[in-house]
C-alpha cells in the first residue's frame, strides 16, 4: 500500500491510456467469463445429471411407439419407475416463436422429481386436463402469469377435431434447473391423448425411467435396447449421465470452441497490457533510475511495476465478469427463435479463473521491463540518454 | 489536397518503424479478432454451403404439410403416386415421370470421439439415381434393390465409426453390409443410402417422407405446385429443392451467425479500445511533425486523413494474418454438427468481410485521433517537447 501514491501517480499520467487499456481489458474479460461461464454451466449440467435415469425413445424415429412399451420397459429388471412422455412441438402466435411442451404422466413425479414442481402443483395438472406448470424461463419467454391462458399451434401433431390449435391453462410456476437450460413445459398426457384422432391414440415418443441402483443405469440401458431389438419397436437408450457428459453440443467440443476463443482474447490483451506497461516504463526510466538513486530496491522498483501493470488487469477483469454476468441473462433475448444453448453462468471457478488469468497477464505483461530496470544502468539512465 | 495526403501518409509510415510495438498492437488484435470470427464462421459457412448444394433448383421435394425437415414428412404410398401424376415433371427415357419416393431416417451410430449420434439413412427407389446427375460411385458396387444392403457417403467416415465399405450397419431386422461408397459433392456424402422399400420394411414405415421430381423446365414449377396444392386428397408443400434447403438451413445458420458475430462484436470492441490506444499515441509521438507541417502550409484534413489511413492500413494487415490463420486450420478440414457431414470453408466473401470489419474498426479508432492531430493548435504542438 504504500506504493499506491506512486503507482496511481504513473496511471493517471496519460488517463486516456490508462482509460482504454482498462475498457479493452474488461471486454476481453467479458468474453472470457462468456466462455469460461459456459464451460462452467456444461459442467454443471453434466454434474447434476442423474446418475440413475434413464432415456428411451423408438430408434429409428417416427410417430411413437405404443404406450405399452412403457409397461415393457417397467417389467425389465433394474427399473424402478418409469414415465411416459408425448412431445407437441409448435409455435405460439407466429411460426418464429417455436415452442416445446412435454406431455407427461403421472409418474412423472417419480422420475422427475428434481425438476421442482410440488406434488401440489402437479394435482392441479392432474385435475383440470388442459393445466400445464412452466418454468419461469419460459413464463417470462411468453409473458406468462398464473391463471393466464397459453395456446399453442402445432401443424405436427393432428387434433381429432381438424383444429391446430391448442389451449392451456398456466397452473404453476417453478424455478428452472440447470439440466433444463432453456425452461420447460409439462402438460397433461392425458389431455393431448384424447384429443388426437383414434388412430394416433394410446403412442408415447419418448419413456423415461430410473434404475433401482445408479450403478447398474449403465446395465439397464444396455437390456432395453436389448429387449426391443428384435421387436415392432426397437429402442434407442442412454443414461443422462452420457446424455450430459462430454461437453457436447451436436458433435462439437465446446470446451475446445470456448477454451480457444477465451485464449485468443487473452492473447489481445495481454500485447496491448504489455505494450502499455512496457511504454510506460520507457517514458519513465529516469524517475526509476532516481527511485533506484535514492535506496529503492530492485524488489521495490519491480512491484511498483507489477502493481502499475496488475492494477488494470485485476479491475477489467473485475468489470469484465460482471458486464458478463449481466449480458449472459439478455442472450437468450437475442437468440433466434427456436434455439437454445446453455446460459454461461459466473460461478465461483469462473471468477477464480478469471483472476488467476488476470494475474498471469499482469506478470507476463510487467517482465520485461522488470527485467530492464534491473539492468539500467543508473548514470546513463539519470543522463536521459537510456 | 490528393498530394498532401500522399505525403503526409507517406511520412506516417516511413515512420512506423519508430512506433512498431505500438502499431503492433492494432495488428495482433485486428489478427485475433478475425481469427477467430472466421474460424467460427467457416462452420456455418461450409454447412451452409452443404446444404445449397444439395438444393438443386431443377428439381422439386414434396412433404406433407408444415413438414419442418423431411424426417417429419410422410406421404402415403397412394399420394406418392398421385404426386408422380401431376404436370411439369421431366420425363425419363422410358417417359415414365422422372420422379422417387424417398425414405430418410435417422441411423444410430457412434462418432469418431465414441459419443451416441444419428446418421441420416435415405432411401433411393428406382429413379434415385438418374434424378440426381451429380451421383457416383468411388468405390464397392451399388446396392441391389430388394436386398438388404446399404451405400455409403465419402464423408461419413470422417465423423462416424465403422463407415467403410464392408462394415455393418444394425437396422432392426440385422445387420446390413455396406457394399459401396459413393459422392454426390454435397450433404448426401454424410450419410447412408439403401432401397426405398427394403429399408421401409426394415424400419416398419407404412409411409414415404417426401418425393422428389426432376422438374420438365425451370417454368414449370408454377404449374407443378398448382396441381398439388388444389387437389384436396393431397395436403402437401411442394418447394423447389434449393429452396427448401435454404428454408430448412435458416434456423441453424443464424444461431451460429449470431453467436459468431456476437463474439465478433465482443472481440472487436476490445480491438477498437487498442486501436484507439495506439492511434493517440501514434498522433502524440508525432506532434512535433505534424505541426510543422501545419506551419508550412499543409491543411487539416490531409492530416487527419493521414491518421485514418494508417489505422486501416495497419488492420487491414491484421486482419489478412487473422484470415491467413483461419483459412490455414480450418478450410477444407472435416466438419459436422448434428447429423450433418460437411467440409469447413474459408471463403473469399468471408476473407473480405473480414477486411470490412478492418476497416470499420479502424475507421471508428482514428477517427477521435485524427480529429485531435488535426486541431491541435500548431504553436502549442511545435513548443512541445
Amino acid at each position: 500500500m504504500y506504493y499506491l501514491p506512486l503507482i496511481w501517480a504513473a496511471i493517471l499520467r496519460k488517463p486516456t491510456r490508462a482509460v482504454l487499456t482498462l475498457l479493452s481489458v474488461m471486454v476481453a474479460f467479458t468474453l472470457f467469463g462468456l466462455m469460461v461461464g459456459m464451460n462452467a454451466t456444461f459442467d454443471t449440467v453434466a454434474a447434476k445429471a442423474r446418475a440413475d435415469r434413464i432415456f428411451t425413445w423408438p430408434r429409428f424415429g417416427g410417430d411413437g411407439v405404443p404406450v405399452a412399451v412403457a409397461r415393457q420397459v417397467a417389467a425389465i429388471p433394474g427399473v424402478k419407475a418409469v414415465t411416459a412422455l408425448n412431445f407437441l412441438p409448435g409455435y405460439v402466435q407466429d411460426p418464429k416463436n417455436q415452442a416445446f411442451m412435454l406431455m407427461v404422466d403421472k409418474d412423472v413425479a417419480s422420475v422427475f422429481g428434481d425438476y421442482g414442481v410440488a406434488p401440489e402443483q402437479w394435482n392441479l395438472v392432474w385435475k383440470d386436463r388442459t393445466g400445464i406448470v412452466m418454468s419461469r424461463m419460459q413464463a417470462a419467454r411468453w409473458h406468462k402469469k398464473v391463471g393466464d391462458t397459453f395456446t399453442m399451434i402445432s401443424k405436427q401433431v393432428k387434433r381429432a377435431d381438424g383444429k391446430n390449435s391448442w389451449d392451456f391453462k398456466l397452473l404453476a410456476i417453478v424455478d428452472d434447473i440447470p439440466q433444463a437450460g432453456n425452461g420447460f413445459i409439462f402438460g397433461n398426457y392425458d389431455y393431448i391423448d384424447k384429443a388426437k384422432p383414434v388412430a394416433d391414440q394410446g403412442k408415447v415418443n419418448e419413456v423415461d425411467l430410473l434404475a433401482d441402483d445408479p450403478a447398474n443405469a449403465s446395465a439397464v440401458a444396455a437390456r432395453i435396447d436389448q429387449a426391443f431389438a428384435n421387436s415392432a419397436t426397437p429402442m434407442q437408450t442412454i443414461t443422462e449421465k452420457l446424455a450430459r457428459s462430454g461437453n457436447d453440443f451436436g458433435g462439437l467440443d465446446v470446451k475446445k470452441i470456448t477454451g480457444g476463443i477465451a485464449l485468443a482474447g487473452m492473447f489481445m490483451v495481454l500485447f496491448l497490457t504489455g505494450n502499455g506497461i512496457a511504454e510506460s516504463v520507457r517514458e519513465r526510466f529516469a524517475e526509476f533510475a532516481t527511485l533506484k538513486t535514492i535506496g529503492f530496491t530492485d524488489r521495490a522498483v519491480a512491484t511498483m511495476v507489477v502493481l502499475e501493470a496488475a492494477l488494470p488487469c485485476v479491475v477489467g477483469a473485475a468489470l469484465g465478469v460482471g458486464l458478463a454476468a449481466i449480458l449472459a441473462r439478455q442472450i437468450p433475448k437475442l437468440m433466434p427463435p427456436g434455439f437454445g444453448i446453455p446460459l454461461p453462468t459466473m460461478s465461483p471457478m469462473v471468477m477464480l479463473w478469471a483472476a488467476l488469468s488476470a494475474l498471469v497477464v499482469a506478470a507476463l505483461s510487467a517482465a520485461l521491463p522488470v527485467l530492464w530496470l534491473k539492468r539500467m544502468d543508473i548514470a546513463t539512465a539519470l543522463s536521459g540518454r537510456a | 489536397m490528393l498530394r498532401q495526403i500522399f505525403v503526409v501518409s507517406a511520412i506516417n509510415f516511413k515512420s512506423l518503424r519508430q512506433r512498431l510495438w505500438r502499431s503492433l498492437v492494432i495488428v495482433v488484435g485486428m489478427a485475433c479478432v478475425i481469427g477467430v470470427l472466421l474460424s467460427m464462421l467457416s462452420l456455418t459457412e461450409g454447412m451452409l454451403a452443404a446444404y445449397m448444394k444439395t438444393g438443386d433448383p431443377g428439381r422439386a421435394i414434396v412433404v406433407s404439410t408444415g413438414a419442418q425437415g423431411e424426417g417429419n414428412s410422410n406421404i402415403s404410398r397412394d399420394k406418392a403416386r398421385l404426386i408422380m401424376d401431376a404436370p411439369g415433371i421431366a420425363k425419363a427415357p422410358d417417359s415414365s415421370p422422372l420422379a422417387d419416393a424417398g425414405i430418410n431416417s435417422g441411423v444410430p451410430v457412434i462418432r469418431v470421439n465414441g459419443r451416441p449420434a444419428y446418421d441420416t439413412l435415405r432411401g433411393f427407389g428406382p429413379k434415385g439415381v438418374m434424378l440426381r446427375p451429380e451421383f457416383h460411385m468411388v468405390s464397392g458396387r451399388m446396392f441391389r434393390a430388394g436386398t438388404r444392403e446399404l451405400i455409403v457417403g465419402v464423408l461419413a467416415k470422417t465423423q462416424f465409426r465403422n463407415m467403410n465399405v464392408g462394415d455393418k450397419v444394425i437396422l432392426p431386422d440385422g445387420e446390413w453390409p455396406i457394399v459401396g461408397s459413393y459422392t454426390t459433392g454435397d450433404l448426401l456424402d454424410g450419410q447412408l443410402i439403401g432401397d426405398t422399400e427394403t429399408v421401409m420394411k426394415a424400419i416398419r414405415r407404412p409411409a414415404y417422407n417426401s418425393v422428389l421430381v426432376r422438374l420438365a423446365s425451370p417454368s414449370s414449377f408454377a404449374g407443378f405446385k398448382r396441381a398439388l396444392t388444389t387437389n384436396p386428397a393431397l395436403a402437401v408443400d411442394p418447394y423447389l429443392q434449393s429452396e427448401w434447403y435454404k428454408k430448412i438451413s435458416e434456423g441453424f445458420s443464424t444461431f451460429f451467425k449470431v453467436i459468431a458475430y456476437g463474439i465478433g462484436i465482443i472481440m472487436g470492441v476490445g480491438a477498437l479500445f487498442g486501436c484507439f490506444n495506439t492511434m493517440y499515441a501514434a498522433v502524440a509521438a508525432r506532434a512535433r511533425e505534424i505541426a510543422t507541417l501545419r506551419a508550412i502550409g499543409y491543411d487539416a484534413f490531409p492530416v487527419a486523413v493521414s491518421v485514418i489511413l494508417e489505422a486501416i492500413a495497419l488492420a487491414v494487415a491484421g486482419a489478412l494474418i487473422g484470415a491467413l490463420f483461419a483459412w490455414t486450420l480450418y478450410d477444407g478440414v472435416d466438419g459436422a454438427f448434428g447429423n450433418s457431414v460437411f467440409k469447413l470453408t474459408v471463403s473469399p466473401t468471408l476473407i473480405g468481410t473480414a477486411i470490412l470489419w478492418a476497416i470499420g474498426v479502424a475507421l471508428l479508432g482514428g477517427l477521435l485521433p485524427s480529429v485531435r492531430a488535426a486541431r491541435r493548435p500548431v504553436v502549442e504542438a511545435l513548443r512541445a517537447t
